[in-house]
């Protein structure tokens, strides 16, 4: 079935009927359908029986009520189905004996909304610290932040029982194989990983429930920085929606200019990848050489924005600056430079027998399992599943200015290496015809202040695979809601899956094939103990105990 | 006056201070290289002395669950076994300290104490990366050990002696690397895998588990380690140009033919992949040890021939 047919309300009415309690339509490539909680698994099976889309993200919401919302995407077409709860006592049944892939949703639906979904398998925190105060949910629109303290007494999850024989490996929070912190046990019998548990949320820093209280303006800035590496493509993805809320469309040469910089932030945020498998590998010289080539693009993007990292190229209806003559022939050279680096490495991940040897046949996800994990981005598309929001859904200048989409099929690490590779040649070549043709005229349109009430979802193709906005405007001058879905989030549950039955140097290569990416992911650190009661200490506590060791040496 | 002449064999030369900075500075020439042929700068030329000084001045960690005594005498092991295998050894291209009949094989034993210290002080500890560390360390000491071994041997079976000294004599402007060729290769990679040089770094693979046996080793400990596995890169590498490349009969030559040697080890390093533990057992037992028995084939064989020429 096409998105079109879908799209049309008949079908979609037929399909959800019985347990719609009301349908509309708020923008062209959406449905909305009203559904009552004990319906929810029903209509969700009905959807997946005609194979219609990918469970993308779940929302919750509060204002007169709780809401949850569940947002189905395929191709360009996105069907939420909202489930309204009352404010005292909500409850959902969990999706997750469908749809694996939710139990990462609804722990976050959890801990931040306080609604309690039945059944699900993970009831521990997602984001937010083990000693997080019960009871206090940070995403209603009640929280007081100044009143969370925590109390310091609960124990991290772990794969095993308590007590059990089994060798645990801890790999992280600190840990060399991780850039940023996140913590993996994994269970293994000699060589061999027999079972694994991930604890993410050691950077988070409740950016979601800031913007609230923050400017349409201001929120550019703050969502710029929940990544340090696809910091371009969060603030792409916020303006596209807060200017499809405000009825805005930014000039072509600024679309052109949005394109341009998210795909050479493609070329940083992949050959940084490119070096850190290899480093995780223990190829080193290649991480060395990635890291250096990546120099180019880091000054390119310098040269075009003042900045190496929070490009902040983005205004609401427009982009900050404009490319001249000089700067486009400066960037392609850095593409003819790329283009033979690339064919090299492409060469070398297919053909060096040592570095095979790491990563043909490892980590095989198939295509069947990869749309049931619900995996996005490269990850997904080496596995043979077509998911690139640039091709299905193109926003900004990705219609005028198309990309050739990249898919292989074999879904082991080496093919998460070549995708990513040929990513690159087919963004260089899409972006040699972008600059030859670069629209011409202004670089900003009006922006209100004010943006009018509504909902929308943006959805943009982030380095690492589909980047979900929701946002929602009650007119005012500050958002009523916005929400992030990271692709990091819906891929992590591929590494988990497949750790199993690989062997312990794998692990490192597995993490690195979905190319996480923590800070995007985990928007109050936590210590475990030294003691034998393995709890959760507190920074005070902590303290205290280093003047005690200190005083008693 | 002999007895003096002993000690100072042993503390300054060919032993001891002696062996210990030529294998800093060999540290040095070996990651200059490598850093080179990353594109990076490397380190000055005192930074392995540096390194070595500094954990030497810093704090020793005792683990709370380790055993105490083997903690700190492991180390003293590990470094006496490189230290008194040089004493056999034709260090600076002069003649061996001492010597006697079978002192070859005493030697090469020596050098495996280090891998076995290794080994033992992961498993005297409880943390978990130096657990599978010291698994890994020895599962890779039972992989290239035999190979590497016999690889050495293939040289002293020509020679018609087990005696270092002896075998010095007999290579002295003969090239085996011309009539061995396979024993030359696995014994070099089989140094790589003593050293656990990259590809055969997985003991200690940083990615996985962190510093691999040696995780909760600081300060002296670390340093003593260290130090090992530097005089036991200059042993390794005397021993391979001695029997491998006509022999080392000046210090000049001994220079030369062991510093290309380790430019050449360098530059194995920088090309390779880190193998899996699994990956480097299945190389040593399915190639390594192959090569060398054919090797000793054909060794016999000619060995045989001439036996027949002769008669």
């Amino acid at each position: 079935m096409d998105a079109e047919a879908l799209l049309d309300f008949d079908v979609l009415e037929k399909l959800l009927l019985p347990w719609a309690e009301s349908v509309a339509s708020p923008e062209p490539e959406r449905v909305d359908v009203v559904l009552a909680a004990e319906d929810l698994v029903t209509a969700v099976s009905t959807l997946l029986d005609a194979h219609w889309g990918y469970l993308a993200a779940i929302t919750g919401l509060d204002g007169e009520q709780l809401e949850v919302l569940y947002h189905f995407c395929q191709d360009a077409a996105v069907l939420t189905l909202r489930v309204p709860l009352p404010k005292e006592n909500p409850v959902v049944p969990s999706l997750c004996g469908l749809i694996p892939s939710a139990t990462v949703h609804e722990q976050e639906l959890m801990e931040m909304f306080g609604i309690t979904v039945t059944d699900t398998p993970h009831t521990g925190h997602l984001f937010l610290p083990d000693d997080w105060p019960a009871d206090v949910y940070p995403l209603r629109k009640e929280f007081d932040a100044s009143v969370v303290v925590g109390d310091g007494r609960t124990a991290a999850p772990s794969p095993v029982e308590p007590g059990s024989n089994k060798f645990i490996v801890p790999i992280g929070p600190q840990h060399p194989a991780l850039k940023e912190p996140a913590h993996f046990e994994f269970a293994v019998d000699g060589e061999i990983v027999t079972d694994g548990a991930v604890r993410l949320g050691y950077a988070h820093r409740g950016i979601e429930k800031a913007t609230e209280s923050r400017t349409w303006t201001q929120d550019l800035y703050l969502l710029e920085r929940i990544c340090g590496i696809c910091s371009h493509i969060h603030t792409l993805a916020y303006v596209l929606g807060v200017e499809k809320l405000a009825g805005v469309t930014a000039p072509p040469r600024a679309q052109a200019i949005r394109v341009l910089v998210a795909e050479l932030e493609r070329f940083h945020s992949h050959l940084l990848w490119f070096g850190v498998a290899a480093h995780e590998a223990g190829f080193d010289t290649l991480f060395m050489y990635t890291w250096r080539d990546r120099e180019t693009v880091m000054d390119i993007l310098e040269n075009l924005t003042g900045n190496r990292v929070n490009y902040s190229a983005n205004l609401l209806g427009g982009v900050k600056f404009d490319v001249t003559p000089e700067q486009i022939e400066m960037i392609l050279e850095g593409l003819d430079f790329f283009d033979g680096r690339i064919e090299h490495y492409l060469n070398v991940v297919s053909h060096d027998g040592m570095f095979l040897q790491r990563t043909r046949n490892i980590g095989v996800m198939t295509a069947v399992q990869a749309e049931q994990l619900g995996c996005v981005g490269p990850n997904a598309r080496a596995s043979g599943v077509t998911r690139d929001v640039r091709i299905e859904a193109p926003y900004a200048a990705y219609d005028v200015f198309p990309v050739e989409p990249i898919i292989a099929t074999s879904g082991d690490l080496e093919a998460r290496f070549m995708v990513r590779l040929q990513e690159l040649q087919a963004s260089s070549t899409m972006l040699r015809r972008l600059l030859a043709n670069l629209p011409e005229g202004e670089l900003t349109t009006r922006m209100p202040r004010k943006i009018k009430p509504g909902e929308t979802i943006s959805r943009v193709e982030a380095p690492r695979g589909e980047l979900l906005y929701f946002i929602k405007s009650n007119g005012a001058n500050m958002p009523d809601r916005i929400k992030v879905r990271t692709p990091t989030l819906v891929n992590m549950a591929s590494v988990m899956s497949l750790a199993v039955g690989h062997q312990l140097a794998d692990m490192p290569m597995l993490l690195a094939g979905v190319d996480p990416c923590f800070s995007c992911n985990d928007r109050a650190v936590s210590v475990k103990s030294v003691g034998v009661d393995g709890r959760i200490w507190s920074w005070a506590e902590l303290r205290q105990y280093g003047i005690d060791w200190y005083a008693n040496k | 006056m002999n007895g003096i002449l002993n000690i100072l064999a042993i503390l300054i030369f060919p032993s001891g201070i002696f062996l210990l900075l030529n294998g800093l500075a060999y540290e040095w020439v070996d990651r200059k290289m490598l850093a080179r042929l990353q594109n990076r700068v490397g380190p000055r030329w005192f930074q392995p002395v540096a390194d070595v000084v500094k954990l030497l001045v810093k704090e020793e960690v005792l683990p709370r669950d380790a055993n105490h005594t083997l903690f700190i005498l492991l180390p003293i092991i590990a470094v006496a076994g490189p230290l008194t295998a040089a004493l056999y050894v034709p260090i600076a291209g002069l003649p061996p300290a001492f010597s006697f009949k079978g002192d070859l094989v005493v030697a090469l034993y020596l050098l495996s104490l280090l891998t076995l210290c290794t080994g033992l002080a992961g498993a005297n500890t409880r943390s978990r990366f130096s657990l599978v560390g010291a698994t890994r360390t020895l599962t890779q000491l039972f992989a290239y050990e035999a190979p590497f071994l016999m690889a050495l041997l293939g040289p002293a079976i020509v020679a018609g002696s087990w005696q270092i000294n002896e075998i010095m004599g007999f290579v002295d402007g003969r090239w085996l690397l011309i009539t061995q060729p396979l024993g030359f290769l696995v014994a070099i990679i089989g140094l790589m895998g003593k050293l656990e040089l990259p590809p055969f770094d997985a003991p200690e693979a940083e990615t996985e588990i962190v510093a691999g046996a040696l995780t909760e080793y600081s300060g002296r400990g670390m340093a003593l380690f260290h130090l090992g596995k530097v005089a036991e890169l200059v042993i390794g590498l005397t021993l391979v140009a001695t029997f491998y490349l006509g022999g080392v009969g000046s210090p000049l030559e001994y220079l030369l033919k062991t510093v290309g040697l380790l430019l050449g080890l360098a530059g194995f390093q920088a090309l390779m992949t880190r193998l899996r533990i699994d990956q480097t057992v299945g190389l040593w037992w399915r190639y390594g040890s192959l090569l060398v028995i054919v090797q000793w084939l054909i060794l016999a064989v000619v060995k045989f021939v001439q036996a027949g020429g002769a008669s």
